[in-house]
């Protein structure tokens, strides 16, 4: 214990630059996979036929293995080692749990719901707007937060295509042999994983509409 | 006006329709009742009515105009559509539910403020303690009140009503069945009323329309279906109680006659006499301040014989509650008849007697009815 943290603090500038650079790759990944496949997941929510290709892509990119995606990107040539390659397959995988989270969040509002609204003359725009995403809200969320978690580990991996992040000391501890380099990756990893959690709880509560959570506390 | 012609619907992937050549005419000011089985398209007419689903062919014409040519939304806007499963926003306000057809006309904060407030009151809910609630909090038959609230929140002149009050307890359905009748006869709004409860069909409806199986069976106002119900179907939809069921259309005060006698305390030694003269065949017996407070009739007297005045009063005492409301239903007026184990009631408008009413008169009220 004693030696994990003589070393942390030894290497202290070190570990924060990989951290920070470990930070940014997710924190763009999140960001841009937000703003790709969200939208992604309402526009297949009306439109079943290419809900179904799509949810298909997702699901195929998912099953490749990561340190495959890395190595395929690093063979093509604009993006090549580094982190072009590592936040384009960050965000591929993301693909699955964001755009499935989002449109099964739309699909499972309660059909009643839709109807009566449709039904007193609401249009279908302002039924997705006011009704169907508030309501997606906490499947939503769901989906984004098993991401971030997801992508923190993922993250790791891109050390062997260049990443300097914390992936790093766990490779490298492992071909060094150095149990408190391979740890000090470890713990901070999951610690950045726990605190995106966190902040991302935290907005939930403030995004999730209020009348759904009086059904939950019941 | 609603008129449907020729409307059969056929649902995607089905063979049998749900609908089949249905005709029919929903005058304005009218409200029709649909009732039938399970299954039998009642709310599926509803819905081909405000155009959630396409009717597969035949026309549908709302004051005279194909409801094709209105864009769908303007058309829903202003028809309030009460759904079978409630089906309020889980994540607004109650006050905020309500007011969704109102935001997209576009009212001001006040007025739809000031139209919520007096919807809840109608309803019977308390606005200060539902207003801002969440359908979550509420209970099911709450929150069917609300449906029905949010549904005529703009005064649409055409209500479809699914099952509007199928999840309330007997106690309050029949209070918002009241009160609904109440208002529709201020309001005349032209309304379709689905429930399978057929009870509710005849208090409620101007009109009655029996389905079975997608086809209109049966059309008419709830006395014309309960008189000559057209087949066996309906025959039995209707129940054996068909005839009590007929009574219920009707108010004591509308048989109430006036061939009884009244008696004072100081007259009930004569009380044949004064009966005979007056051709009366009941004593109503009369305490100082005017009020029925017995009643007896010749068969009474016949008997019990010569007896002293003290129990000919004992004898009408008995029968001191044997007195109904004019604006009670023949049916309740039958009921209280056998309960009394007596062939006359008195009729009361609160405490002011108006009349009589017997079995006899009862009787040839079906009679008379049953013939028309
Ligand atoms: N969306 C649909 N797709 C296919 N069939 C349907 C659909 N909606 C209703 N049906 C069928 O059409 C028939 C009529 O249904 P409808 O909902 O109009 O009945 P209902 O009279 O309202 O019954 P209930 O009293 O149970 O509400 C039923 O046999 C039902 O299975
Ligand atoms: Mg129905």
């Amino acid at each position: 214990m004693s030696n994990l943290l003589k070393y942390m603090i030894e290497n202290a500038s070190m570990i924060l630059n990989y951290a920070n650079t470990h930070f940014s790759l997710i924190f763009s990944a999140v960001v841009i996979s937000l703003l790709v496949w969200v939208p992604l997941g309402i526009l297949i929510s009306r439109n079943e036929r290419l809900a179904s290709i799509v949810i298909g892509i997702a699901n195929t990119i998912f099953c490749i293995p990561s340190l495959a995606l890395f190595s395929v990107f690093v063979t093509i040539p604009f993006l090549g080692l580094g982190r072009s390659s590592s936040l384009l397959a960050l965000v591929l995988y993301a693909m699955m749990p964001m755009v499935i989270n989002v449109y099964q969040g739309i699909k499972v509002v309660d059909k009643s719901v839709i109807e009566a609204a449709k039904g007193m003359g609401m249009s279908s725009r302002r039924i997705l707007r006011e009704i169907q995403i508030p309501l997606a809200a906490p499947v939503m969320f769901a989906g984004i937060r098993i991401t971030v978690v997801m992508a923190t580990g993922i993250a790791a991996i891109a050390a062997y295509i260049g990443e300097r992040n914390l992936g790093r000391l766990i490779t490298e501890g492992i071909t060094r042999n150095h149990v408190e380099m391979i740890l000090s990756g470890a713990i901070l990893i999951a610690l950045i994983a726990i605190l995106f959690d966190t902040v991302l709880g935290a907005v939930e509560r403030m995004l999730v509409p209020k009348g759904l959570k009086v059904r939950r506390s019941n | 006006m609603i008129e449907l012609h020729n409307v059969t619907k056929i649902y995607a992937g089905q063979t049998v329709p749900a609908v089949n050549n249905l005709t029919l005419k929903i005058e304005e000011g009218e409200t029709c009742v649909f009732v039938g089985p399970s299954g039998c398209g009642k709310s599926t007419i509803l819905r081909m009515i405000n155009r959630m689903i396409e009717q597969t062919s035949g026309t549908i014409l709302i004051n005279n105009k194909d409801i094709r040519e209105t864009d769908p939304d303007r058309l829903r806007m202003g028809i309030g559509y009460v759904i079978q499963q409630i089906g309020l926003l889980p994540h607004r306000t109650i006050a905020e539910n309500i007011s969704i057809v109102p935001r997209l006309y576009g009212w001001d904060k006040e007025r739809i403020r000031k139209r919520v407030d007096e919807l809840l009151e109608l309803v019977g809910l308390d606005p200060d303690e539902t207003r801002s609630k969440f359908p979550a909090q509420l209970s099911g038959g709450q929150m069917q009140r609300v449906g029905v609230a949010r549904a005529m929140a703009a005064d649409p002149p055409i209500m479809l009503m699914d099952e509007p009050f199928g999840a309330v307890d007997p106690i309050v359905r029949g209070h918002l069945q009241d009160e609904f009748l109440k208002l529709q006869r201020e309001m005349k709004k032209t309304i379709c009323f689905v429930t399978h409860d057929i009870n509710e069909a005849i208090k409620m409806g101007d009109k009655i329309a029996i389905f079975e199986k997608g086809q209109l069976v049966q059309h008419g106002t709830p006395q014309e279906i309960l008189a000559n119900p057209k087949n066996e179907f309906v025959r039995t939809f209707i129940g054996y109680d068909r005839v009590v069921k007929m009574l219920t259309l009707f108010q004591v005060r509308s048989i109430t006659k006036g061939n009884y006698s009244i008696i004072r305390e100081n007259e009930l030694a004569n009380i044949r006499q004064k009966m005979d003269d007056e051709g009366a065949a009941v004593g109503i017996l009369m305490n100082e301040s005017t009020r029925p407070c017995g009643l007896i009739t010749r068969d009474d007297l016949e008997k019990a014989g010569d007896v002293s005045p003290e129990k000919i009063k004992e004898i009408a005492c008995s029968k001191k509650d044997a007195f109904i409301d004019g604006d009670l239903l023949l049916n309740d007026a039958l009921s209280l008849m056998l309960e009394w184990d007596s062939d006359y009631l008195g009729v009361v408008d609160g405490t002011q007697l108006i009349g009589v009413v017997s079995l006899g008169d009862i009787r040839e009220c079906v009679r008379r009815k049953e013939g028309e």
